[in-house]
């Protein structure tokens, strides 16, 4: 064992502390902008609009999709979906790539739907009370980590949502 | 497999962010480290059990942690410079009477906390009683008081 002046046996090591001390600081500023980065919705569970909370879609398309673009395992989400009436479906049909009924856990859907059928494109879900633009939510648990896309198909429209999911 | 594989990430998650916050964060100094401590251990549960509150599952936790704890201690009883970067090394904060400022203010710690220290473990009343303080590699500090003469 090494003696400090002599006297102390200290196994005293000034320069690998001094190396720690160095990343430490790095790894605070790492740790704030972890911190900031929450703040702002790049981890998912709220954050400012752009970031986190996207829209897809428009009137204009006949569908307008409210999604989070960073999800959590197994944590609630909501997916909101406004169809608004075209003369050519009166029906309010709603379709979505396998992906969704694959990877997602659909815990409720409000209102409920008249019919649900699987297909091999998918899942689709019928909504009767035709001419309401009263938005759809999908309440969802996204069941594994790693990017989601997901496509929904509505009469003749059909959007692309990317989603990630974190662990 | 899933348990072992939370188990194995919160243990080196939780490894590697006490180690970068600095010795002293969780010494339990004060009643702040202290709720802090309480929180972190409230928090760390749900992230390890999810929502599986089986026998199994907390049987196979129990049993993973307390390997990866037995591996790295070897691992550390092996490779001593291993255990140094994990653990870190005990710094000298008052050598023979003087105390080394720049060393102070990187770990966190002012006079106050030597003294302390010094009052809690020793019964010294001044700092000039004091020879060495160390801060150890838990966060305490030990003091070496003076020989009288």
């Amino acid at each position: 064992m090494r003696k400090h002046n002599q006297e102390l046996e200290i196994d005293e090591d000034i320069e690998l502390e001094r190396k720690n001390w160095a990343v430490e600081r790095v790894a605070w500023v790492f740790m704030a902008i972890v911190v900031l980065a929450a703040l702002l919705g790049f981890t998912g569970n709220g954050g400012l609009k752009g970031i986190n909370l996207l829209t897809a879609g428009s009137q204009a398309d006949g569908v307008e999709v409210e999604y989070e673009r960073y999800l959590r395992r197994k944590a609630p989400s909501e997916l909101k979906v406004t169809l608004y009436p075209t003369a050519t479906s009166p029906e309010r049909e709603l379709q979505f790539s396998k992906d969704f009924y694959d990877k997602v856990q659909v815990e409720q859907v409000v209102p409920e739907p008249s019919e649900v059928y699987t297909h091999e494109q998918g899942i689709t879900y019928t909504f009767s009370g035709a001419g309401s633009t009263s938005p759809i939510i999908f309440y969802l648990k996204p069941k594994h980590m790693g990017s989601l896309e997901v496509s929904l198909k509505t009469g003749e429209k059909s959007l692309a949502i990317s989603q990630f999911v974190y662990p | 497999m899933e348990t072992v594989i939370r188990g194995l990430v919160l243990y080196l998650f939780l490894m590697i962010l006490f180690r970068i916050s600095g010795k002293r964060t969780l010494s339990e100094t004060t009643v702040f480290d202290f709720v802090l401590l309480l929180i972190v251990a409230e928090t760390a549960e749900q992230a390890l059990l999810s929502d599986d509150h089986s026998m199994t599952n907390s049987l196979i936790l129990i049993v993973t942690l307390i390997i990866t704890d037995i591996s790295l201690s070897l691992v550390k009883q092996r490779f001593k410079q291993f255990g140094k970067v994990v653990d870190g090394v005990p710094i000298i904060l008052l050598d023979d009477g003087k105390l080394l400022h720049d060393r102070l203010q990187r770990v966190r710690v002012d006079e106050n906390d030597i003294l302390e220290s010094a009052r809690e473990m020793q019964g010294l009343q001044r700092l000039d009683q004091i020879k060495y303080a160390i801060l150890e590699k838990d966060g305490r500090i030990t003091i070496i008081p003076r020989k009288e003469e």
